[in-house]
């Protein structure tokens, strides 16, 4: 299946539910859904356009919303589905009923950028320590490392 | 009785430190739970404070096995964003630098994968033709590890007929000494006896878990993005995409040592058909707004970067995943049903960085609470005596 046919399918399957669709290079498909809509979307891919592979979840933010890139494979071409979700209701679902392999990328997505993922099976964290401040979230834009200032006991103040 | 056995996290030579809880019945791993994060750097905020340049710099130290990988997945990405093409002849010296690549990091594992099993005449060959490449390597770029060949739009070095000649040399030289382990391994029962059924993963289970690279391929899955998504050189290249049925480290070491011959025959035609011109064409200092999935097979499976530029001389965004974290899940499948004496060779089947060092192991019992540490060498005895206990596969055979 070339590019072009692959856009016009998910056209004529999605409908009204795929806001944009754009082929911005030679094996390269974004598509854009609300976040309602995210998990049939990802069913739909899975079932119909082979895409059972889940390359990883970018998280992106945008100021007032937060961009979720769900990045797929299929042996003909790589899937990019992307979601908005408010910053002020940062929620969205699991995928993880469709696709067992991305917890570990909606773990990461939970503790980066403080998204909620309904349903996941194991929300506990992946990257950052035990002790880590919970309202935290390093890969917001506005969260800046602070490094901490050292104090050497015995040392000069 | 339930035991619980951590392994882990400290293991200095891997970018990903692991610890491994281990639920165990008996001998036998009825499950197994990853933490991760004990050598998180925060290398995507970090990169968002960097310029393009300096970011090719910090994406070669993701990995120190596959540096070339990140820093050649990430230039591919940029180069799209500035909308310059390299030229050819930067191209094929920059993928002849991955292929090498490829070929110390498959050796080297295989030297792991040999030690663990108990077979370590295999692992002191394949680590003393491993210096053929790693020679090669820094002949053609200076270093052994961090090659620094990439900029944006080409390669640093150019290659001459001096250098093309001893490449030419060392290949034909692993040609013959892999063909000779090969035949090693097809007459040695122990050794595989010892790895045949050992850390199983259906084809189902890794198409679920998204597994990739030769932990896939050794399970079925034909998932290789040189041949999917063809990038660069990789569609002049004549190959063929290795893959194996039988699901276990037999399946792993099988795929790796073919795709090794597979790695002779494209460097040698590389070399040969490496064209005149330029190595690099000049890049911008700052791209156009916009955004880019770069992919790029790396020894390990496959390396997704995702770039998003904003028209400064910063990225937006640099999103990384590494191979090795993909196959995190199917890990967990593999050690399940599994015996406490298969952990190294399941653990080294993935990756071989744990395995490369000493480092402490507790068991825990479950009911008292009481700690027993045991060091990896005793681990590592128990593997080897795991035949003596539960009989070889009498019917296990190198599938060639």
């Amino acid at each position: 299946m070339s590019d072009i046919e692959i856009v016009e399918s998910l056209k004529r399957d999605l409908g009204a539910k795929a806001l944009e669709i754009t082929n911005p290079d030679r094996r390269r498909i974004f598509l854009k859904v609300a976040a309602a809509d995210l998990v049939p979307a990802v069913t739909l891919l899975r079932d119909r356009y082979d895409c059972a592979y889940l390359a990883t979840i970018t998280g992106l933010d945008k100021g007032e919303t937060f961009e979720i890139l769900y990045h797929f494979a299929s042996p003909v071409a790589s899937i990019t589905v992307r979601t908005q979700v408010p910053r002020s209701e940062p929620r969205v679902a699991s995928i993880c009923a469709v696709i067992p392999g991305a917890v570990l990328y909606e773990r990461e997505i939970q503790e980066m950028f403080g998204l909620t993922v309904e349903g996941i099976p194991d929300a506990r964290r992946l990257n950052l320590p035990d002790d880590w401040p919970d309202s935290e979230y390093p890969l917001r834009k506005d969260w800046k490392f602070v490094r901490p200032v050292e104090v050497i006991p015995g040392g000069k103040s | 009785m339930n035991f619980k056995i951590p392994i882990g996290p400290q293991h200095p030579a891997l970018k990903e430190p692991i610890s491994l809880r281990m639920t165990v019945e008996g001998e036998v791993i009825t499950d197994a739970d990853i933490r991760l994060g004990y050598n998180h750097r925060g290398l995507e905020k970090l990169a968002e404070d960097r310029n393009w340049v300096q970011n090719i710099y910090l994406t070669e130290r993701i990995c120190g096995i596959c540096s070339h990988s990140h820093a050649t997945c990430y230039v591919q990405g940029v180069e799209k964003l500035m909308e310059i093409v390299p030229p050819k002849r930067g191209l094929y010296i920059r993928y002849l630098v991955s292929e090498l690549e490829r070929v110390h990091s498959h050796l080297l594992w295989l030297g792991v994968a040999g030690h663990e099993a108990g077979f370590d005449s295999f692992f002191m060959y394949t680590w003393r033709d491993r210096e053929i490449v790693m020679d090669l390597l820094e002949l053609v770029s200076g270093n052994r590890v961090h090659y620094a060949m990439n900029a944006i739009g080409g390669v640093r070095r150019d290659l001459d007929e001096g250098q093309k000649a001893k490449i030419l040399e060392g290949m034909a030289t692993l040609r013959k000494r892999s063909e000779y382990y090969f035949q090693i391994g097809a007459n040695e029962p122990s050794f595989v006896a010892r790895i045949a059924g050992v850390g199983m993963l259906t084809k189902e289970q890794a198409v679920a878990l998204c597994a990739v690279g030769p932990v896939a391929r050794a399970s079925g899955v034909a998932r290789d993005v040189r041949k999917e998504d063809p990038y660069a050189v990789y569609d002049e290249l004549e190959w063929d995409l290795v893959t194996s049925d039988s699901c276990d480290v037999l399946g792993r070491v099988v795929v790796r040592v073919k795709e090794l011959l597979e790695s002779y025959k494209m460097i040698e035609q590389m070399v040969r058909r490496l064209p005149e011109g330029d190595i690099v064409a000049k890049a911008p200092r700052r791209p156009k707004p916009g955004e880019v999935l770069s992919r790029y097979e790396a020894p390990r499976g496959e390396n997704t970067h995702f770039i998003q530029s904003n028209g400064t001389d910063k990225p937006e965004r640099l999103k990384v995943r590494a191979p090795t974290l993909a196959n995190y899940p199917a890990t967990v499948v593999m050690l399940r049903k599994g015996f406490i004496a298969d952990i190294p060779l399941i653990f080294a089947a993935i990756d071989p960085c744990i395995c490369c060092a000493e480092r402490a192991v507790t068991l825990v019992d479950g009911r008292s609470g009481e700690e027993t540490v045991v060091r990896m060498s005793d681990l590592r005895r128990r593997s080897l005596a795991r035949p003596a206990n539960a009989p070889a596969k009498g019917k296990a055979a190198w599938p060639f």
